[in-house]
């Protein structure tokens, strides 16, 4: 090749600087394939999950029965049953409890942490808060099961102390976390200009937090609150433990109830793999990833919304 | 009808009078510069009542007028934002106020003469400090309602298993058909499944908040990458236990192991990854990028030599967190690979660290306390909540490291 090469080491390093393009291009690819691996993930979760249920999604399966009727029996002799209603109102209530205890708390510690206080209070708060979102759910509902549970039955003199109630609570300790460090997020993002144009006009702190801020970060404090409901809808260890676990369209807040995600948990590892029971737990998978993602769309375009606005 | 008239300042009560005109006429004669000498703030109050009747002490008064002793204001309308100028012009209004039907004097009807100073708080001001006041305690009540039973809660947990937490429970392996003994092969196979997952996630993830940081362009792609993260946190974690199942298990034909269960978890906490190394990467100031640039580095040469070393501490962070996330995790590992009984566990030794293959199933600590604590009976509840607590102290330990190495790094942080 005309180069003046003495070595073996010399040539290697000349082959070497040569490739280097090479090299580079390589990685380059390997960084732009590892990029677009959380879409293929997602759509990986989808297919696998489909594809268990796709006989009984495609075939046969009775939509009506599947959403209206309340009878979940699908290990009956006589004739199997697939109706969902009780478990999805039991999940739906369930997060319908859980955050009507957690939206105002969580807001609320929100707005305390990014408004009224500052300095070391605020970063420990922070820290408290960030720490709690990472006790697991396990242990979580292990507290339902050993510590509330007999909480509930002294005060409020419930047969059970496992029930929605319990279920409600546990699961808004788990969701607050998200709805603090997104809601404090939101508020965050509320140009400071806003609030000294409020201060000039001399309104006080509480002033500006609900005529300025509240308006201003109403998006993003929406999708805080989604995301909280998704993570209350997704939650399974924890809701295993502490709903009771019997199927039942609760009429009170001191109900058993069964929820989706925990019924997957508890009765998989029952069923023979591609039998229809077997089908119908996968389609129950279908149904809870398309609720999770449609609330994840919801809350990304809400927040997205915004900032279009705001650039505009 | 008898007028008494009260100075509410030196402690004298009321003095009777007549009429109106002659309680007025008494105030005035002895108040008109009494503020000014005393200093004292000045409020004084006519009460109607029949002749020898007894004042309630504290009634509310339908008239308020207000009053500048300070003698500098103009005269006004007697309201809080416009005084009259004086006690005595003060008198002349209400009479004639009185005169022309305006004050209504039944029995028990209260009339206040507030004084009020050139700069005090009005009404509104009082009112806006309040509800400043209130909404503040309500605001921190709700922190601490938060906070306080949380942590009122992990101090149980610890309390109710001190019994139990021994090194012998920490290093000793199952027994009795896992009901006594320790738990030390459970959480090793927390700590391999955290690892394991962590050695496949965080390539794949630092290389895509690389990707999404430094090369993606601003379009709808890119748009549809962060929507996939955001989606992918957001997936119940029972259906990342489903697609671990159909893809691991059955599809890769992996079985029921440690590599099938890691892979799940890898999937699971891939966002954590790419969310925390993008934020480390994405707080390297643009400056170092093009000062590089510059000098005639590519762009991967760009992020070898500034940008990388530059965030290394911030998605070491993340890496920490991650493992903190999975070593929690027990819905996407229930069908991928623990299980709950093994026999034949090596007790002492490299076996006793190492005791689990990739395609062996294992033990997990999270796994071991939800099949020991709702369906096996026998295992004392102390033995549970000692499972509890170290599940709670591991998780909180390695948070804890995570947040202060943060701390740390900000505080360090040059730029």
């Amino acid at each position: 090749m005309g180069i003046p090469t003495t070595s073996v080491a010399a040539r290697v390093r000349h082959v070497w600087r040569l490739s280097e393009r090479l090299r580079e291009k390589a990685i380059e690819w390997a960084i732009r394939i590892c990029g677009w691996s959380a879409i293929f993930f997602v759509l990986a979760i989808f297919f696998f999950v489909f594809r268990e249920a796709a006989p009984m999604l495609l075939g046969g399966l009775d939509f009506k029965e599947f959403f209206t009727s309340p009878n979940w029996r699908p290990t009956s002799q006589v004739r199997p049953e697939y109706g969902i209603l009780a478990l999805l109102v039991g999940s739906l209530s369930l997060a319908g409890v859980a955050m009507a205890v957690a939206v105002p708390f969580g807001l609320g510690a929100a707005v305390f942490i990014s408004e009224f206080c500052g300095g070391k209070t605020k970063e420990t708060l922070k820290i408290v808060i960030e720490l709690l979102a990472a006790v697991p759910s396990i242990v979580w509902g292990f507290v339902g099961l050993f510590v509330l549970a007999p909480l509930i039955v002294e005060w409020t003199g419930a047969q059970v102390g496992v029930n929605l109630l319990n279920a409600g609570i546990v699961v808004a300790l788990m969701s607050v976390p998200i709805i603090v460090s997104i809601g404090e997020d939101a508020l965050k993002a509320v140009p400071d200009s806003y609030r000294e144009a409020a201060l000039s006009l001399g309104a006080s702190r509480w002033e500006i937090v609900y005529r300025v801020l509240f308006p201003a970060a109403k998006n993003g404090l929406l999708a805080a609150v989604l995301l909280g409901v998704g993570r209350a809808i997704g939650e399974t260890m924890a809701v295993l433990m502490c709903t009771g676990h019997s199927i039942n369209i609760p009429h009170s807040l001191l109900d058993p109830i069964r929820a989706l995600t925990a019924t997957i948990a508890t009765e998989l590892g029952d069923t023979v793999e591609g039998d229809e029971h077997w089908q119908a737990l996968f389609t129950i998978g279908v149904v809870l990833f398309t609720i999770t993602f449609v609330i994840n769309l919801t809350a990304d375009l809400v927040v997205k919304g915004i900032r279009s606005e705001k650039s505009a | 009808m008898s007028l008494p008239a009260s100075d509410g300042g030196d402690g004298s009560r009321y003095v009777n009078a007549d009429t109106l005109e002659d309680a007025l006429a008494i105030i005035a004669e002895r108040h008109d510069d009494w503020s000014r000498q005393t200093g004292y703030p000045l409020c004084l109050e006519i009460v109607c009542q029949r002749p020898g009747g007894t004042v309630h002490p504290r009634g509310r008064s339908r008239y308020n007028f207000f009053v500048d002793t300070s003698g500098s204001a103009a005269d006004g309308a007697g309201t809080e934002l416009d005084p009259y100028g004086g006690v005595s012009s003060a008198a002349t209004e209400l009479i004639r106020l009185r005169r022309a039907g305006r004050l209504d004097l039944r029995a028990g009807q209260r009339i206040r003469l507030w004084h009020r100073e050139m700069f005090s708080a009005t009404s509104l001001e009082r009112r806006k400090r309040i509800r400043e006041a209130v909404a503040r305690s309500v605001f921190s009540i709700m922190v601490t309602a938060l906070v306080i039973p949380v942590l009122a809660i992990i101090a149980y947990l610890f309390f109710r298993a001190a019994p139990v937490i021994s090194p012998a429970f920490l290093f000793e392996n199952p027994k009795d058909g896992m009901t006594g003994g320790g738990i030390w092969a459970p959480l090793v196979g927390t700590f391999y499944l955290a690892i394991i997952s962590l050695c496949i996630d965080a390539p794949i993830g630092i290389l895509a908040a690389i990707y999404l940081n430094e090369y993606a362009p601003d379009n709808w792609f890119t748009r549809m990458i962060n929507l996939a993260v955001v989606n992918l946190a957001g997936v119940p974690s029972i259906v990342h236990g489903l697609f671990g199942f159909g893809a691991f298990v059955l599809a890769a034909r992996m079985g029921a192991s440690v590599l099938a269960a890691s892979c799940t978890l890898a999937v699971m906490s891939l966002p954590v990854i790419i969310t925390c190394t993008r934020e480390a990467l994405a707080s390297v100031p643009m400056s170092f990028r093009e000062a590089c640039w510059n000098l005639g580095a590519t762009r991967w040469q760009t992020i070898r030599t500034i940008v990388l070393p530059n965030s290394f501490g911030g998605i070491l962070t993340g890496v920490i967190f991650e493992i903190c996330r999975t070593a929690g995790e027990t819905a996407p590992i229930l069908f991928t690979g623990v299980v709950f009984y093994m026999s034949g566990l090596p007790d002492h030794g490299l076996e006793s660290v190492l005791p689990y293959g990739l395609f062996d199933q294992c033990l997990a600590l999270q796994y071991h306390l939800f099949i020991s604590s709702t369906q096996m009976t026998g295992v004392t509840e102390e033995t549970l909540f000692g499972m509890a607590a170290v599940l709670v102290g591991l998780t909180l330990t390695i948070n804890s490291v995570s947040i202060s190495m943060r701390i740390y790094l900000r505080s360090r942080k040059k730029w």
